[in-house]
């Protein structure tokens, strides 16, 4: 998943950046409001969001987001554990609301409950025609045989499977899977997607001409 | 508080009062008393001197040489004369007069018998004396009729006196009645507290505002508090949850030997964010509390409780703070499990009591009354740990207190949320 991680601790903000990384995630990591500005735009799976930045709310900019119509799940990590400002959170536009100190493996959790209910059901399992997809394990079989993918590999597969029945257009693709500072050439995602259709058939991730990838909703 | 009661204001003033009563009634009644008999001894002296004055003009134009007295007049109780010769023989008398002289040797003016008071006037230019007289009992019962009437007077007013500042003394304590009332119910937080406003009588203004101030103090002292308390837990919950992302990413990354040891310092870490979140809760159960209605089943399952088997029952409700009642029964159970349980019965007895109680050592009956004798005068230092201190701030926090009952197996806390209903 492709994260925008918003926490201005260093300690914390290094620290959740790495253990998200390793566990596939593409992770965005600012330190402040202002270093989101170079980001607008950008496609993210989930927001991880501070509620007290140096420059101001991240309460406030998630709901300034969300008046602008943009439905991205948004994940709260706050030290702010009272009751109510736990109710406030989450009816300032938060899906979910996590109190620090919390294990990185929760967090972790939260994202994949926050992708299965994405694209669909709220199954970790996917079944793309003969394709069955786990989310939480993170695993691949195809005609009931296992099939192993590059980190890469899953990281298209998971953001197509996420946005099940709809088109990606190839830019969002890239950014969801490479993040925003990655280079990459030029067809270095038609590599991983022509991978995927050698490893899973040719029929799983469809080409939409001119405007993108799609995968069947399951 | 303890100790000697104080004295009490009302019954000062009354004691006050009765002897105030008692001192006019008396005074009042012996000016009364000597006036009084002065004024009749004066009024029946100058009856009876007027009497005689009247008497010698009719006495002097009477013959009165004959052998035996001249006796005359109406036969009155307390009134009798006499007329004497210079020889000591009666001449005339009235008929209650006694047939002896009444004085052996001529007096005139007034003189006194041992029944009667006397006035001689001496008639004829000498050779005559008249004496005009009065009962002593007479002039005794005139002058106590008189004193008594005094008296009672003011004993009636005296006593009208002590109902009616009796009353009045209560109706003007009635406002400080009123204002402990009113301090007994007032609603008091951070936010400040309702002002007393102005005093029903002008002594007790000073008193209210006093309090006025000093509840405003204790506004901004509370306020400051929790402001600081809401730093610190900012201050201290993010660098711990960044050493935990911190030796997550290190655990996954180090060679096994290496783990081992970062494995054991997270653990550390983890114990280190349960003491760091109960003396956050334990700050906080100073503050306002959002009591509600909670639900112990889905409160203990939020709690992490590896290595204990709890039992709850699964419509078990209490009214309270759930995030300060998680905080208290996190830190029991950890207790629990600290000192050897295995299982853990949570029960309550009404929406405002919980008990807690485990299976393991417990503690001897000494060492229970110790730690119920810490809890009971607050005096934790030293005494109980951080778990049962914490517990037993959010009791009280909650109006309530925690008591440790006496249990056949383990050990059981009894965590009461509201004072005890009176009776």
């Amino acid at each position: 998943m492709r994260l925008l991680l918003l926490e201005d601790d260093a300690l914390l903000g290094d620290g959740l950046r790495d253990y998200l990384c390793g566990e596939g995630h593409v992770v965005d990591w600012c330190r402040s409001l202002g270093d989101t500005q170079a980001l607008r735009g950008e496609p993210y799976d989930a927001l991880l969001i501070d509620w007290q930045l140096p420059d101001g709310s991240g309460l406030d900019w998630l709901r300034a987001r969300r008046a602008r119509g943009d439905s991205t799940p948004a994940l709260m990590l706050t030290a702010r554990d009272l009751l109510q400002q736990r109710i406030e959170g989450l009816d300032g536009g938060a899906d979910d609301y996590l109190v620090k100190p919390f294990a990185p493996e929760e967090l972790v959790a939260r994202l994949r409950a926050i992708g299965r209910r994405m694209g669909g059901g709220g199954a970790a399992l996917r079944h793309i025609g003969e394709v069955a997809v786990d989310l939480t394990a993170k695993t691949v079989r195809a005609g009931g045989q296992r099939v192993e993918l590059t980190a890469r590999e899953w990281a298209v597969l998971e953001a197509l499977v996420l946005r099940a029945g709809r088109i990606v257009p190839k830019a969002e693709l890239e950014r969801l899977v490479m993040g925003f500072d990655a280079e990459l050439a030029s067809n270095a995602l038609e590599v991983h997607v022509s991978a995927l259709r050698r490893k899973l058939g040719r029929e799983l991730i469809e080409t939409v001409r001119g405007l993108g990838y799609r995968v069947e909703g399951s | 508080m303890t100790g000697r009661a104080a004295p009490s204001i009302r019954q000062r003033l009354a004691t006050a009062l009765v002897a105030w009563a008692m001192l006019w009634a008396m005074a009042v009644g012996a000016a009364v008393w000597l006036a009084a008999t002065h004024e009749v001894d004066e009024l029946l002296d100058d009856t009876l001197e007027s009497s005689a004055d009247l008497l010698a003009a009719i006495a002097t134009r009477t013959d009165s040489s004959a052998d035996a007295p001249l006796v005359t007049g109406q036969a009155l109780e307390r009134f009798a004369w006499q007329v004497v010769s210079a020889d000591g023989r009666v001449l005339m008398r009235s008929p209650r007069a006694p047939t002896e002289p009444w004085l052996a040797t001529a007096r005139a003016g007034l003189s006194d018998d041992a029944d009667w008071r006397l006035f001689g006037l001496a008639l004829n230019g000498g050779d005559r004396m008249l004496y005009v007289a009065q009962t002593r009992t007479e002039r005794r019962e005139a002058r106590m009729d008189v004193a008594l009437g005094a008296v009672l007077a003011a004993l009636a007013v005296g006593l009208l006196g002590y109902v009616w500042l009796g009353t009045r003394v209560r109706a003007e304590l009635q406002p400080l009645q009123t204002l402990s009332d009113r301090l007994a119910t007032l609603n008091f937080n951070a936010t400040g507290a309702d002002s007393l406003g102005p005093a029903a009588r002008a002594e007790l203004q000073p008193v209210h505002e006093a309090l006025d101030a000093l509840m405003a103090r204790l506004a901004v002292r509370m306020a400051n508090e929790q402001a600081f308390s809401a730093h610190a837990a900012h201050a201290l919950r993010t660098p711990l949850a960044g050493i935990d992302a911190q030796l997550a990413v290190a655990l996954r990354e180090a060679p096994a030997p290496l783990a081992a040891r970062l494995q054991r310092v997270r653990e550390a870490a983890g114990r280190l964010q349960g003491v760091v979140a109960a003396l956050l809760s334990l700050f906080r159960a100073g503050g306002t509390l959002q009591r509600g209605q909670v639900d112990l089943a889905s409160l203990l399952a939020r709690l992490p409780a590896a290595g204990l088997q709890i039992e709850v029952a699964p419509d078990a409700l209490v009214y309270g703070d759930a995030d300060l009642l998680a905080a208290a029964v996190a830190n029991l159970l950890d207790n629990a499990l600290r000192y050897g349980a295995s299982q853990v019965r949570v029960a309550t007895r009404g929406p405002s009591c919980l008990v807690i109680s485990d299976n393991g050592p417990g503690v001897s009956a000494e060492r229970r009354r110790q730690l119920q004798a810490a809890l009971d005068s607050q005096a934790y230092e030293g005494q109980t740990g951080l778990g049962l201190m914490l517990a037993d701030r959010v009791a009280r926090s909650h109006g309530g207190s925690l008591h440790l009952p006496e249990v056949d197996e383990g050990f059981a806390v009894e965590l009461t949320l509201a004072a005890a209903a009176a009776g």
